[in-house]
């Protein structure tokens, strides 16, 4: 059993990191807590679903594979331009204001999920059946896991490693560290603000409808309505674990929270009944220990 | 000699200001209160419920405001506070059958412990972080009802409570039974905006907004924060129960973990930002306002409207549900982009701007009439 735990715990905790590391790169270069992340979590699977289906009418000579991944990637690429603009037209105007930008990302997540509703229509927007992302099982030593899972999780390191290879080694990833150390001096130096934020806003939607697909597509299949709801819990517990501002944080905040969900739905008879309440749980008990999260008093960039 | 059509018009603003600004504010809010009392008389006892639930809206949204624009301690999930006392008045009517002059001191007791245990922890850390942990609290809250479904219920939630408010008065029938319930809601909501109002301008409410200001300042000079801070939960948490009671009470519908909505705890931030975050009266104009658009305009007087697109017209049914919080949420967006102050405060700013270029011409006419 402990085998499972450790390789399940593992995958589902990679998935969560890649929900969170969005929030933690927006809340740690432009000092904004964006709360539309859920909504792109939301969406990212719904446009992955309509793709999936739509696809194969324009190109039918296609392998089905083939599609999987062109919707894939395509409806991640939709949501980070959708994202960057949301943030260009909504968030950017109200730089600053910490209240005001909580509330407007809240309202504008309101916004999508009606939208959803009233285009998927009530009966497709609660339960919208968008399929399993690789078929198959693989073993790995004793356990079996699906090979969508695994899939999933080799792509998001591969998406960790690139991204930190970005914000270590080019020169985007320069600005960025600038702009998250002062705001007024990098502007001086001539970075644009507004292009660096929208583009970062981007790669966080990118991420979260990332993270949302590889989770329904390796759990359940049925992309809901309120997924974002829950997608946004999951990325606060699992930034407060490791620190609002710290991308490391994230990566290890969603490694422990997938490895206690693992084991808590293995250990307590009915466990998937509260796994809900469990990330308040964890997330107080942290916050009675730490206030600032594990990697909270380092504000870093990594 | 021509009019000056704007220069007569700002005239009428400028006397209608000061007229109104001579008027003591208590007056304001006796009035106000007098024209919402003689609505009844006027409006059909059907289309009452809308103002029902405006003036439980309007404690939750004041209570919001108590914590939010006047302690700067941002909560995003008020839902839970409404959910625990609906949830705590159904089951101590489902297990005791206890009388409701008992239930409903000791719901709003469960409402302070559990506003006190929520937020002895919560309250550790500020900024967003607060935000986000009270975002996720209703939504983790959801969970424990689901897994102790034979004590809450689950999914099905509780029975109605059979005993209304209205049964203090026994010998009413039929629609006295809703106008009944109008003025005992329109009554609690009188109160308790009083409470909030007199706890925000007394010298704990100038603590809270000396937090909103500055929390480490006002550390320095001696206050401790923590229990200031504790301070306003608590009594936003006891007020939001309130009106989760009262909702109990008056609405035969059953308890369920529904009221822990993501739209109840979206309620009070319409309601504030349309009238003015800070304030606590702003929220109770704002909670009126919204109903009325939502429950009332909306539903009866344009269901639905038509835009021309071309060769053919979109139907946008704003009688769904859907669509009407679509357009409120859009509302908050262009609000908070546009007006961050409030619409009130924005439509006084505007106004005054109003009077700039009116001097300038003046100055120059003086100027002509010197040389």
């Amino acid at each position: 059993m402990w085998q499972y735990v450790l390789i399940q715990g593992a995958i589902s905790g990679v998935i969560y990191a890649l929900i969170a590391i969005g929030f933690a790169l927006i809340y740690g270069i432009c000092g904004i807590s964006n709360l539309t992340q859920g909504a792109y979590f939301m969406i990212g699977p719904f446009i992955y679903g309509v793709l999936k289906e739509v696809l194969p009418n324009y190109l039918p000579n296609l392998s089905s594979n083939t599609i999987l991944m062109l919707a894939l990637i395509l409806s991640c690429l939709i949501t980070a331009i959708i994202g960057s603009i949301v943030y260009r037209i909504t968030l950017h105007p109200i730089l600053g204001q910490e209240v005001n930008i909580l509330i407007l990302s809240i309202c504008v997540c309101i916004i999508f999920q009606q939208l959803v509703l009233i285009t998927m229509g009530p009966g497709k927007a609660f339960m919208f059946n968008i399929g399993e992302l690789l078929p198959g099982m693989l073993a790995i030593g004793n356990v079996e896991v699906s090979r969508g899972k695994v899939f999933a999780a080799f792509f998001s390191i591969l998406l960790f490693i690139a991204l930190a290879i970005v914000i270590k080694g080019t020169k985007i990833g320069k600005a960025m560290r600038a702009l998250s150390e002062d705001l007024e001096a990098a502007m001086l130096m001539g970075i644009n603000v507004e292009k660096i934020f929208m583009l970062i806003s981007g790669i966080a939607a990118f991420l979260a409808s990332l993270g949302g697909i590889f989770y329904i597509t390796t759990t359940n299949y049925n992309v809901s309505l309120w997924m974002w709801l829950q997608g946004l819990a999951w990325a606060f517990t699992v930034v407060v674990l490791g620190g609002l501002k710290s991308l490391k944080g994230a990566l290890v905040g969603g490694l422990i929270f997938g490895y206690a969900e693992t084991i808590i739905i293995k250990v307590l008879p009915k466990g998937g009944l509260i796994i809900q309440s469990f990330p308040f749980i964890i997330t107080i008990l942290v916050l009675l220990i730490r206030p600032k999260g594990i990697f909270g008093k380092r504000i870093e960039m990594e | 000699m021509p009019i000056n059509i704007t220069k007569y018009l700002w005239k009428i603003y400028t006397e209608f200001t000061t007229r109104i600004y001579d008027i003591p504010p208590r007056m304001l809010a006796f009035l106000s209160f007098i024209i919402l009392a003689a609505i009844p008389l006027m409006l059909d006892p059907i289309k009452l419920a809308f103002l029902i639930i405006a003036n439980i809206y309007a404690i939750l949204a004041a209570s919001w405001d108590l914590l939010v624009g006047r302690t700067g301690q941002i909560s995003l999930g008020h839902a839970i506070f409404y959910a625990i006392g609906a949830y705590s008045t159904a089951l101590l009517y489902m297990y005791f059958k206890w009388p409701l002059w008992l239930t409903m001191p000791l719901s709003l007791l469960v409402g302070a412990i559990s506003a006190l245990v929520i937020g002895f922890p919560c309250l550790r850390v500020k900024g967003p972080y607060l935000a986000l942990l009270t975002f996720a609290l209703p939504f983790s809250v959801k969970g424990f009802l689901y897994y102790y479904s034979d004590i809450f219920g689950g999914d099905a939630g509780i029975p109605p409570i059979p005993k209304k408010l209205y049964e203090f008065f026994p010998m009413l029938s039929g629609d006295q039974k809703v106008i009944a319930n109008y003025y005992l809601s329109l009554g609690l909501m009188a109160i308790s905006a009083i409470i909030l109002y007199k706890i925000a301008t007394s010298k704990t409410g100038l603590t809270f907004v000396s937090i909103l200001d500055d929390e480490l300042a006002s550390k320095a000079c001696g206050i401790n924060v923590t229990k200031y801070k504790l301070m306003s939960f608590t009594i936003s948490g006891i007020f939001g129960s309130f009106a989760g009671m009262i909702y109990a009470h008056m609405v035969s519908r059953r308890v369920d973990p529904l009221f822990l909505d993501v739209s109840y705890s979206i309620i009070p931030i319409i309601a504030t930002i349309i009238g003015g975050i800070g304030t606590i009266y702003g929220p109770i104009v704002g909670a009126y306002i919204y109903c009325f658009l939502d429950r009332y305009l909306f539903q009866y007087i344009i269901p639905y409207v038509c835009i021309p697109l071309g060769n053919y017209t979109v139907r946008i049914p704003l009688k769904d549900a859907e669509w009407r919080m679509l357009l409120f949420s859009a509302i908050v967006v262009l609000l908070i982009i546009k007006w961050p102050r409030g619409i009130a405060r924005a439509i006084v700013e505007k106004l005054e701007d109003l009077e700039e270029p009116r001097e300038i011409e003046e100055i120059e006419k003086e100027k002509k009439l010197q040389v």
